[in-house]
């Protein structure tokens, strides 16, 4: 266990001694800062009843943009610095090795989530906020965010270069996340279209976001990142069979 | 302690280990020595288990490196080539880390830190950042981390490689002394360096193990054709011409200067041919100056027996 928790403390620290974590934090806080402020305004000129569903999608946006910022370097990099291989030499599994790795993802996310927790809090101070509301799209936002980097893991874990990984993953989170555009010409009801439709990420994060925790779409979430730790773990140990 | 068996690893097209052999005894310190692409790296790799053999078998500290692949990592410290580290973090966060990822205890690992770093002279660089040291000091860390959960077995990769001199002298004085008090194999393609730290030489040279033994050993073996040096004042080509004809003599290398003159005398049957060449040119009565067997240094060992398996190989 001690093993498991050093690996996952190296893990986070290397967020916050390289530029990354301040970026997305930046980033975060700026964009949903500005949303949360334009969308009181909006709610306050128009006397609509106070809402954080604006500020919430705004922040899955920015999680799921930088999620190749936080998910390239994690195995391209020791790859290519060769420190994987003082680390798969050293008495760890692999398994221990891909949870411990992707363990200090989640804990980083729930870290910089946190500040923007804030913004409820103030609208709370002067509306009504739904808090059982704002939990899910948290969840939402962790859940997502969880599935997403364990697909980012995976692709580093292929590539030699941290840069290559995150074109990768970039690219695929851009097409994940304009996959229901290209099902809007198919027909209602075909198999892509529902298809499409359920992968693309706006689609999985609305309920979450409206308050409605789906156990398809947890149970889809979840499984998305199980699988794909499965198959990191599995690439990390082809090594000793080829 | 290591213990190798017909050992391959092919990968498409390329053998890279080609049925290996050899043991390592326990508090033995063994040179792996071969030129760049020997397999010295491939070898290494599988011994302390971050990829797997094609076929036979080794067994580290009397593990299997395939089926018992933790125990066999818990009883090795291993320095890869070009020793890669996380530059970002500090020396002695670094240890403290490495010590609790190889399960060094709580209570004791404060003290393994303390020592190590004592031990490669590192303790007033403890705050350092890694990526702030120069390359020699790196690798110190390399080391130190190699040996911080007190392995039984040490293996290092090239561990003077790119160093300046002093640094080397430093590096192969910490090997020696990891020698007292565990086993050790390391790599080198510098022959003199694991002539002067190794109580062994293992030559591997295009994944094959072409010779083993101590230095003397070896070069013992290699002397099959005995050679005599001799020095001889006179006139150098009527005395060359002379120990043409002397029965037993292969081959005679001839240089001079003024009227002196060296010669190298290569016996054909690997002869010692001291005593006849004594009779004979005490007979003829020239002014024989010198008259030694020639020892063949590892060096010269190492290049005959590289050019030879390279020639075997290319026919």
């Amino acid at each position: 266990m001690s093993k498991f928790a050093a690996l996952v403390r190296r893990e986070l620290g290397v967020y916050f001694v390289s530029p990354t974590a301040y970026i997305i934090l930046t980033a975060l806080l700026f964009i949903s800062g500005w949303v949360f402020h334009s969308s009181v305004e909006s709610f306050v000129s128009n006397r609509l009843p106070s809402d954080y569903q604006p500020t919430l999608l705004f922040i899955e946006v920015v999680i799921v943009l930088t999620s190749a910022l936080v998910t390239m370097r994690l195995v391209a990099e020791e790859k290519s610095r060769g420190t994987l291989e003082i680390l798969l030499t050293s008495p760890v599994t692999e398994a221990q090795v891909v949870l411990g790795k992707f363990l200090a993802t989640l804990v980083f996310l729930a870290f910089i989530l946190l500040p923007t927790v804030g913004f409820a809090i103030i609208l709370a101070r002067y509306g009504s906020v739904d808090f059982g509301q704002v939990f899910c799209g948290y969840l939402g936002v962790m859940l997502l965010g969880a599935a997403i980097y364990s697909i980012g893991l995976f692709i580093s874990s292929l590539c030699m270069s941290q840069i290559t990984a995150g074109m990768i993953t970039f690219s695929l989170v851009i097409l994940l996340v304009i996959a229901n555009l290209r099902s809007m010409n198919l027909p209602e009801n075909s198999f892509w279209r529902q298809l499409l439709e359920w992968v693309n990420l706006g689609t999985v994060f609305g309920d979450f976001m409206k308050g409605v925790i789906d156990l398809g779409r947890l149970v889809y979430l979840v499984s998305i990142s199980g699988f794909f730790l499965f198959l990191t773990t599995r690439i990390l140990e082809t090594r000793r069979w080829r | 302690m290591i213990e190798v068996s017909d050992l391959t690893k092919t990968y498409p097209g390329v053998a890279a280990v080609d049925r290996i052999s050899f043991k390592v005894e326990k508090g033995e310190i063994a040179g792996f020595l071969g030129p760049n692409g020997a397999g010295k790296s491939t070898t290494m790799r599988i011994l302390t288990c971050f990829i797997a053999p094609t076929s036979g078998s080794a067994t580290v500290a009397g593990f299997d490196v395939v089926r018992q692949s933790m125990e066999v990592r818990r009883r090795v410290g291993y320095l890869p080539e070009n020793n890669p580290l996380y530059t970002e973090m500090r020396v002695e966060e670094y240890l403290q880390y490495r010590a609790r990822v190889k399960g060094v205890p709580r209570s004791e690992r404060q003290k393994r830190v303390d020592e190590v770093l004592e031990r490669v002279s590192l303790q007033d660089r403890r705050r350092s950042i890694i990526q702030h040291l120069s390359k020699g000091l790196r690798q110190r860390v390399g080391l130190a981390d190699a040996i911080v959960h007190n392995p039984e077995i040490v293996i290092l990769d090239e561990p003077t490689i790119g160093l300046d001199p002093m640094q080397v002298r430093e590096i192969r004085e910490l090997i020696r002394q990891l020698g007292q008090g565990h086993t050790v194999l390391f790599s080198s393609h510098i022959l003199s360096e694991v002539e002067k730290v190794c109580g062994r030489v293992l030559i591997i040279h295009r994944g094959k193990l072409v010779e083993q033994g101590t230095p003397e050993e070896i070069a013992n073996r290699m002397m099959k054709t005995g050679r005599v040096r001799l020095e001889i004042r006179g006139d150098g080509r009527a005395i060359k011409e002379a120990l043409d004809r002397t029965p037993g003599v292969a081959r005679i290398l001839w240089s001079s200067k003024g009227d002196l003159n060296t010669y190298i005398v290569e016996a054909a049957d690997g002869k010692d041919l001291r005593g006849d060449l004594f009779r004979y040119t005490a007979s003829q009565g020239w002014e024989v100056l010198e008259l030694s067997h020639e020892r063949l240094s590892l060096e010269e060992v190492f290049t005959a027996i590289t050019e030879t398996a390279a020639r075997g190989a290319g026919a």
